[in-house]
């Protein structure tokens, strides 16, 4: 069954919009908890958590509007929130890259690695730009996702090295909650190959459960009791 | 091992967590403070100073902290907590 005709049933529009006005208030709230370490360490290299979460959010919005019927689907809104989309996992990628100390990252590899991705997405960018009228074709689609599970795998990589996964049991859920949206990403790019109906839904569900489990764990996290009290 | 330098906030953040934990005893001793949080006599002296303007210490004599100090150290706690279960350093 493809997506394309199922994108015309009422129950299909329904259950897409509500998947993504949850995605959308999810990342509005996770914004709020992700914009503290940058509020308290005032440094400048964790300003991508919030960033990328803000781009997530607003992503999802523009895909709630246009499949609601508010807005008439149109090939440069699709590009804009692919674009978005890709964005948002660039500047949470490169959040992780920074978060250790400039002089502590001699890994010149994921330096290139960025590079490229960041060369890739304003390509796509101006491609959107030069020839916005073209008709949507497969290719932007699908570098644009490539782009979006190299930097989530590379935040799975970042997180799974990290010394604390072993004693922290949230770190633990945090990396499920990356390992779910790489899946999400994975999913998609399989749709994009094969229009298939279970790769489709599958992406979605994966992207809400990541989202569930970030949200949760931030709660729990924030929700500590103060130290005697 | 070459131990990494610490921005300010950082520091801040260090020091109050010394000065919470030495609290709980009954003299405070500023050799005690200087080797726990690995700060010079002369800047500690300094930071002392900008704590205690930004309210967050009640003097440079007692070292209590305010509570807005202790609101500060417990907001401090969790955001570190919260980077390390994300999967980030704070160094």
């Amino acid at each position: 069954m493809s997506v394309n005709t199922a994108s015309y049933d009422p129950y299909f529009v329904i259950l897409r919009v509500a998947i993504e006005l949850v995605s959308v208030v999810i990342c509005l709230i996770l914004v709020k908890f992700m914009i503290k370490p940058y509020q308290v360490t005032r440094e400048g290299r964790y300003i991508g958590l919030p960033l990328g979460f803000s781009f997530l959010g607003i992503s999802y919005a523009i895909s709630a509007i246009t499949y609601s019927g508010f807005a008439n689907y149109n090939e440069i809104i699709w590009r804009f929130q692919l674009i978005l989309r890709a964005f948002s996992f660039v500047f949470l990628a490169v959040a992780y890259y920074f978060s250790k100390k400039p002089t502590k990252n001699t890994h010149y590899i994921w330096k290139i690695v960025f590079s490229g991705l960041l060369i890739i997405l304003a390509t796509s960018v101006l491609l959107s730009v030069i020839t916005p009228y073209t008709p949507r074709n497969n290719y932007l689609d699908f570098s644009v996702r490539i782009v979006s599970f190299i930097c989530i795998a590379y935040i799975f990589i970042h997180c799974l090295r990290e010394k604390t996964i072993a004693q922290d049991p949230y770190a633990k859920w945090v990396l499920v909650a990356y390992a779910l949206l790489g899946l999400s990403q994975y999913s998609i790019i399989v749709w994009i190959a094969d229009f298939s109906y279970f790769a489709f839904w599958g992406s979605l569900i994966f992207r809400l459960t990541s989202l569930v489990v970030l949200l949760a764990v931030t709660y729990k996290i924030f929700g500590r009791p103060k130290k005697g009290s | 091992m070459k131990i990494p330098r610490r921005d300010k906030m950082k520091i801040y953040g260090d020091l109050l967590l010394v000065l919470q934990a030495e609290s709980s005893k009954e003299k405070v001793t500023i050799t005690k403070i200087i080797s726990k949080s690995n700060i010079p006599f002369t800047r500690l002296k300094k930071y002392i100073a900008d704590l205690v303007e930004l309210g967050l210490i009640e003097d440079e004599t007692s070292l209590k902290l305010t509570e807005k100090g202790k609101r500060y150290l417990h907001q401090y706690e969790t955001v570190l907590a919260f980077m390390e279960s994300m999967g980030m350093s704070y160094k």
